[in-house]
């Protein structure tokens, strides 16, 4: 079936801003359910033929994220510091194509766990953050993880781990067969008594839902996939979405500002198409989807004299609470060869660590992987833990390649108001649009809990037989591509931006369901819950169109 | 977690030192350098049996630069550098897609070569120095942000596409064993050829 393409002076049932992972699902879910849906993307649509092996492009030129050339950013450690324009990576990074940052994602799909969600009823409070519970239960997220397994497609083992939270149905695919990394984190861990299991992965083992198995290129972190095993949102809710005639994707379409009218409803979008021409469309409703710093900046940009601090901000906390998520590196050589360029980044995960222990002093959960960065030249600018390496050490440690991995621990961020995304006083993007400006500051805890972690996976690495290991300074972040919390949930109006079924509290017809829904951080992998709770998201407000309540 | 930054965002200085947490996104924001042209004035040379001409480097900053480069990856039984037209690659960086980095290279050079010349008076140019005068200066001065950032365009010119005019064919994947393939099938490794089976945790560890 032809995609829909909607009349300029047509009125839609949603406008829906992003075409990522929430924002594919919830316009699949709509549409599905009989709603016109028009999803607008800033950057292009690529056909699969498109993606490149070139990591001088993706990693260094912005082949397929944000560009600080046409759409600068600023950031500053806290508010009392100058904001300086991010002249290299953006502070906020994403990808800026159809199908968003799940293009370019590892595809690390862990579910949340229990805890996730009522973490500041069992912890108690933590001073200075806005450490909070969920408005929501795993129970009640469950069936939408499921969701997300079986209709966008993970591959993994169920029960595996002892840590894992209760499921309804195992994964509809088996575990991506396991790498050398896998078996070498799962040799180590175990000796240690901890319990490793095979990864959950958004990524074919097998045929599914008509894409093909992985072949195992090893270009998943950064790139987009040629193969379509990746179950991006380009490959699975786009393409599902426009199959029922409802919807249409309007990609090189830039919204820079969400519409109200004086009795405060949404009305539609301003966008910029590919040619800078200035237009606008209306819609019964808005979704917003356009990632956790996108989202903040265009409610922010959206001020009007009836919304005067941005749309839907009475709360004030529109763009606070930012949270990245922290990580640990560890490195180590083996005697025989890995070969981790091949195939995906993950194949063995533990989370033995995932819940925060008051006796350590410090909050603070994670996992543990085993992988490589298998891009040739990223790897050989890493530093081998000694600076300045040169001349002949150097080209033994590049030799060494085959025979090198890495563990990557992956790490809460408490939620804390002055790490936030607001919008630039002074600087404009390349369409005259103020620009984004990010303000962040780990708390003390993040940066322990990271070392903490780091330190079991040099044991870990040791225990497996690893014939060198040294590790990654952990630093505070400068940027992050984890962009969480800056329009939390919550029940009450004056604590949060959106209630439990991602309606504002402000604008009746205004929802939001993306990174920025989040209340507290997860354990650094938080696609899967994003999608999980566009899932739910799209089943409320679905039921709320019909019974004609928006 | 990425090296901290100054004045000028996420620095350049953190950049071309590239000391490097890999791995996560943080790593991306001590290494992601300033952008400029996109690369398709590079793929002119890619593949080229013979490089094309300098475009920014003088002829006696090349053979510098390429000296440098030679001693960061040298030659011997394995391609180094030289083999993999690494200084052709930055000649193009920095006159297309590195473009901004040149207004502190070529200062960063002179007074690189002024150094050499000080310490060694009777030596000539570095490039025409033998190799344990060469070694013995780069050691004084491996520490700057010009050496830095010859080593990071070195290895990036070793080891990027060689669409972008090094890596010549595939001198500096074949050094570090990395295969430029599209699909691979399991066994990757050793250890994952040995490996019996995940068995699962019993059901005392799983209470």
């Amino acid at each position: 079936m032809t995609s829909r393409r909607f009349k300029p002076n047509e009125t839609v049932d949603f406008a829906v801003v992003g075409s990522g992972a929430a924002g594919a699902v919830l316009a699949r879910e709509l549409s599905q359910s009989g709603f016109t849906v028009l999803v607008f993307e800033q950057g292009p649509r690529f056909s699969p033929a498109d993606f490149e092996h070139d990591e001088l492009k993706y990693f260094f030129l912005s082949g397929i994220t944000v560009d600080p050339k046409i759409s600068p950013q600023t950031f500053r450690k806290n508010a009392d510091a100058a904001a300086r324009v991010a002249k290299a990576m953006p502070p906020a990074l994403y990808a800026r194509l159809v199908g968003g940052s799940s293009n370019h994602f590892t595809a690390n799909y862990w579910r949340f766990h229990e805890i996730d969600f009522n973490e500041r009823s069992v912890l108690g409070s933590i001073p200075g953050t806005g450490f909070a519970d969920w408005p929501i239960t795993y129970q009640e997220l469950e069936p939408y993880y499921t969701k997300v397994e079986w209709e966008v497609g993970v591959s993994g083992l169920a029960h595996a781990s002892p840590f894992d939270p209760p499921r309804s149905k195992p994964y509809p695919m088996p575990p991506v067969p396991v790498k050398s990394s896998g078996v070498l984190l799962e040799r180590g861990a175990r000796k240690l008594g901890l319990h490793p299991f095979p990864a959950p992965m958004a990524i074919t083992s097998q045929p599914f839902r008509g894409r093909p198995a992985c072949v195992h290129c090893g270009f998943c972190m950064g790139f987009g996939c040629e193969a379509r095993a990746k179950s991006s949102a380009l490959y699975t809710m786009i393409p599902e979405a426009e199959a029922t005639g409802r919807c249409e994707v309007r990609a090189d379409s830039y919204v820079y500002r969400v519409a109200s009218d004086a009795g405060g409803r949404a009305t539609g979008v301003h966008y910029f198409d590919r040619d800078k021409r200035d237009h606008f469309q209306k819609a019964r409703a808005v979704v917003l989807s356009a990632n956790g710093a996108e989202t903040a900046r265009l409610l922010l940009n959206s001020k009007n004299p009836r919304f005067g601090d941005g749309l839907a901000n009475s709360s004030g906390l529109v763009g606070k609470y930012l949270m990245f998520n922290q990580g640990a590196s560890a490195h180590a050589v083996f005697e025989h060869e890995l070969n981790e360029h091949k195939s995906v980044q993950v194949t063995r995960i533990l989370h033995d660590f995932y819940d925060s222990d008051p006796k350590r002093g410090f909050y603070g959960g994670g996992g543990i992987d085993g992988r490589i960065n298998p891009q040739p030249a990223i790897w050989a600018m890493s530093s081998g833990g000694e600076l300045p390496l040169w001349g002949a050490a150097l080209k033994a440690r590049i030799e060494a390649f085959p025979r090198s991995m890495v563990s990557a621990g992956h790490s809460t961020s408490l939620p804390v108001e002055t790490n936030s995304i607001s919008i630039d006083p002074e600087l404009k993007d390349a369409w005259g649009i103020p620009a984004l400006r990010v303000t962040y500051k780990d708390h003390p805890d993040d940066l322990a809990f990271a070392r903490f972690l780091q330190d079991r996976q040099v044991e870990i690495m040791h225990a497996a037989g690893a014939q060198k290991v040294w590790r990654d300074a952990i630093e505070e972040n400068e940027a992050g591509v984890h962009l969480l919390g800056t329009c939390r949930m919550g029940n009450d109006p004056a604590t949060s931006v959106v209630d439990k079924h991602h309606r504002t509290h402000d604008v009746r017809n205004l929802f939001i369901c993306d990174g920025s829904s989040f209340v507290t951080s997860g354990r650094g992998q938080p696609t899967m819950t994003i999608q999980a709770l566009a899932f739910r998201a799209a089943d409320h407000i679905g039921q709320f169109a019909k019974r004609n309540e928006i | 977690m990425n090296s901290a930054g100054n004045e000028d965002g996420i620095s350049r200085r953190s950049f071309l030192g590239s000391s490097g947490a890999l791995l996560t996104g943080a790593w991306l924001a001590a290494h992601w350098p300033a952008v400029a042209e996109a690369a398709h004035h590079a793929e002119d040379i890619a593949g080229a049996a013979e490089p094309a001409n300098f475009g920014f480097l003088a002829a006696e900053e090349a053979a510098d630069v390429d000296a440098i480069c030679a001693q960061i990856m040298p030659s011997g039984a394995t391609p180094g550098a030289r083999e993999a037209h690494a200084v052709y690659f930055i000649d193009r960086a920095l006159s297309t897609f590195f473009a901004d980095w040149s207004a502190d290279f070529r200062p960063g050079l002179k007074e690189f070569q002024a150094g050499f010349r000080g310490a060694n008076p009777a030596a000539g140019t570095f490039a025409a120095a033998g190799s344990d005068s060469q070694i013995a200066y780069l050691g004084t001065v491996d520490h700057t942000p010009f050496f830095g950032a010859v080593r990071t365009l070195t290895l990036l010119g070793m080891f990027s596409s060689p669409r972008y005019g090094g890596n010549f064919r595939g001198a500096g994947w074949q050094l570090m064993g990395f295969e430029d393939r599209h699909a691979f099938t399991p066994p990757f490794g050793f250890y994952d050829r040995e490996y019996g089976g995940f068995v699962p945790y019993s059901a005392e560890e799983n209470s």
